[in-house]
């Protein structure tokens, strides 16, 4: 097996050896995307092709090895238009995602429908208002790309497992002070990713997000590496909540009617109230970006015998369950060398009630052959704190390698 | 501990394949002030027009603005595009560069009316076209350069493309301005103004600025320099630029 892995990376270094220098040759064709334009619209059409190849070192008694083979990530298509008269349009798929629903009858990953963004936003006044299916405003680490990091996935508290990152809704924004204070808010399904599969959920409530940002000295993206290596350093802070009251009327239950919906822990979704609240920061200064977020919960289920109370009285639970983490990261983008190293450290718990805590070491590097448009990468992570009852991992550790190129 | 071998060797390969880079001069050029711009929602591009002694500066917002020295808005053009990164100013005329959909606008000075919109063709990024246009008096014809990948292009005074000429000095290019012979383009990414010969666009020296998102690029009557940038919403005064001696 290991002669496999062997020969396997050895064969990746020389194809991407040699289509690095490639692509440095011809760059000057390599127009990523393509944008069509008419008198009162222009369409830009892009996408991300990504795969890995990955490794576990399983434990002892374990024997399945379908972890330790090729897997593709990212097969999308993208498109973002504009018009004249200042609406914003744009339609994300994921190919490969809507391929694997259609292959699996929506059970291999129904958190990942195959959308990622079908939105109509207009932006001709001070407050702009985004109608559709879109990432919500919520969380830094979420909002950061991923695929314009050296990580192959983001971390377990902002993954999509605790909270959704995306749902169908309106979005309002403003922006003041040169961009600097930056607002959301917004009322969604609260179905997260979900929402295609179900639609709304029986109590005919919806989901509350907002979110104050403030920037120095000029508005930042979200993305979590110093690609510019800025000559000034540069800040953001922000905060954010979210609020959902989801009790179901009698005779329903979100655990018969939207079993997909309530994530491996059972909280993203469940019957009764939630209320989640963050802050977060993100530094850049010549080529280093330091982050840190912490996302907490509090999870208030309806019925006393929820799984979430873990069998515990209400005189001990006093009625709520808490859940949450943090994560902190630092990265550096060494341009002279086309590289960029990360580490990332995360710890949550998700639930208070029963011994659940996690911590995770994550390890990434990115050789940029044209910036994160053509990138081979390396992410490497392993708990440092293993959650034994609540999800008992089959491996030690694990490591992805692979390849992205952004059209 | 064979697969920590194999993947340091690899690391080697990338580490040490890139190619060279062909260097020129380059020396630090540190900005006198600054000053902000309140009402001009992020700034692009700033050109200077000798005959009244202003600046034009353009908004992503699709606005183009009249200013005195100082950056103070004298007067403004009716609303018009969707996204002004680039302004040049040429007989009796404004031109402005409309990024995203690929437009030049031609407005008469005098009355900053709208005259003729021509299109200009580039299949690349939507929001990574054309933010500088500049006209190459040694060549006698526009200049317009691509953001990423950075092409030069040049055009007739009815914006036909001419010529293209691939450029590998910088990771982006978002101002362009002839002045004196000499063909001045400005990086964001870099932080960087390059002085490149007029007629091949090659670098002879260099100059870094540190500042975040410079974008728009002039020169007054005495050859100060001024740089517009979007994400402070800003001003910069420079002095004259310095002579490298090679």
């Amino acid at each position: 097996m290991r002669k496999i892995l062997f020969i396997a990376l050895a064969l990746t270094a020389l194809a991407v050896h040699s289509y690095a220098q490639e692509f440095s040759e011809f760059t000057d064709n390599n127009a990523r995307k393509l944008t069509l334009g008419g008198d009162n619209n222009s369409i830009q059409v892009g996408g991300r092709v990504s795969g890995y190849y990955e490794f576990r070192w399983l434990k002892p008694g374990n024997d399945n090895y379908s972890h330790n083979g090729w897997a593709m990530k990212d097969g999308d298509l993208d498109v973002l238009g504009r018009t004249a008269s200042k609406f914003v349009y744009e339609f994300h798929f994921s190919l490969l995602d809507l391929a694997t629903a259609a292959a699996t009858q929506n059970t291999a990953a129904p958190d990942a429908p195959g959308i990622k963004a079908g939105y109509l936003e207009y932006r001709g006044w001070p407050v702009r208002i985004k109608f559709g299916f879109d990432k919500v405003p919520f969380s830094q680490g979420s909002l950061n790309d991923v695929w314009a990091s050296p990580m192959q996935s983001h971390a377990n508290l902002y993954s999509g497992d605790l909270f959704s990152r995306r749902d169908f809704g309106i979005t309002l924004n403003y922006r003041t002070w040169k961009e600097r204070i930056n607002l959301y808010g917004g009322v969604y399904s609260g179905l997260g990713e979900n929402f295609f599969e179900y639609g709304n959920d029986a109590s005919g409530r919806f989901e509350y997000i907002g979110r104050a940002e403030f920037s120095f000295p000029g508005k930042m993206k979200y993305c979590s590496i110093d690609e510019e290596n800025s000559a000034k350093p540069q800040f953001r802070i922000g905060i954010d909540g979210r609020y959902e009251d989801k009790r179901q009327p009698a005779g329903q239950s979100i655990l018969t009617d939207e079993p997909d919906a309530i994530g491996p822990y059972g909280i993203k979704l469940f019957d009764g109230k939630r209320l989640v609240y963050g802050a977060d920061a993100m530094l850049k200064y010549k080529g280093i970006s330091a982050l840190f977020e912490a996302d907490m919960m509090k999870c208030q289920p309806t019925d006393p015998s929820d799984l979430l109370y873990a069998g515990t009285p209400a005189s001990f639970n006093r009625g709520y369950v808490k859940a949450g983490g943090i994560v902190t990261g630092l990265n550096y983008n060494f341009e002279k060398i086309h590289s960029v190293f990360s580490v990332q450290y995360e710890h949550f718990n998700t639930n208070d009630l029963q011994q659940g805590e996690q911590e995770w070491m994550y390890y990434g590097y990115a050789y940029k052959v044209d910036g994160f448009n053509s990138v081979f990468k390396i992410e490497y992570y392993k708990p440092t704190l293993e959650d034994h009852n609540g999800s008992p991992l089959k491996y030690y550790q694990q490591i992805r390698v692979g390849y992205q190129v952004v059209f | 501990m064979r697969i920590i071998i194999c993947l340091i060797a690899l690391c080697s390969v990338f580490l040490f394949s890139f190619g060279k880079k062909k260097k020129t001069p380059r020396i630090k050029f540190k900005c006198d002030s600054f000053k902000s711009l309140k009402n001009i929602p992020e700034p692009s591009d700033i050109v200077y027009d000798k005959e009244s002694d202003h600046f034009f500066i353009v908004s992503d917002d699709g606005l183009l603005f009249e200013c005195d020295l100082t950056g103070k808005i004298i007067r403004k053009a009716r609303e018009e595009g969707m996204d002004f990164e680039g302004v040049e100013v040429k007989d009796g005329f404004v031109y402005v560069s409309d990024e995203r959909p690929r437009k030049v606008y031609k407005y008469r000075k005098s009355d900053l009316s709208l005259v003729k919109i021509y299109s200009v063709s580039w299949g690349g990024a939507m929001n990574k076209a054309f933010e500088s246009i500049t006209y190459n008096s040694t060549k006698n014809c526009f200049v317009m350069v691509s953001q990423q990948p950075v092409i030069v292009f040049e055009y007739d005074t009815a914006f036909h493309e001419l010529e293209r000429h691939p450029l590998h000095i910088a990771k982006d290019i978002n101002g362009a301005r002839w002045y004196n012979g000499d063909i001045y383009l400005l990086s964001s990414a870099d932080d960087c103004i390059f002085k490149c010969d007029a007629n091949t666009y090659e670098p002879k020296c260099s100059y870094n600025i540190d500042m975040i998102n410079p974008e728009g690029l002039a020169f007054d009557a005495n050859g100060n320099v001024r740089v517009t940038a979007d994400a402070t919403q800003r001003l910069y005064f420079f002095k004259n630029l310095p002579t490298i001696i090679q």
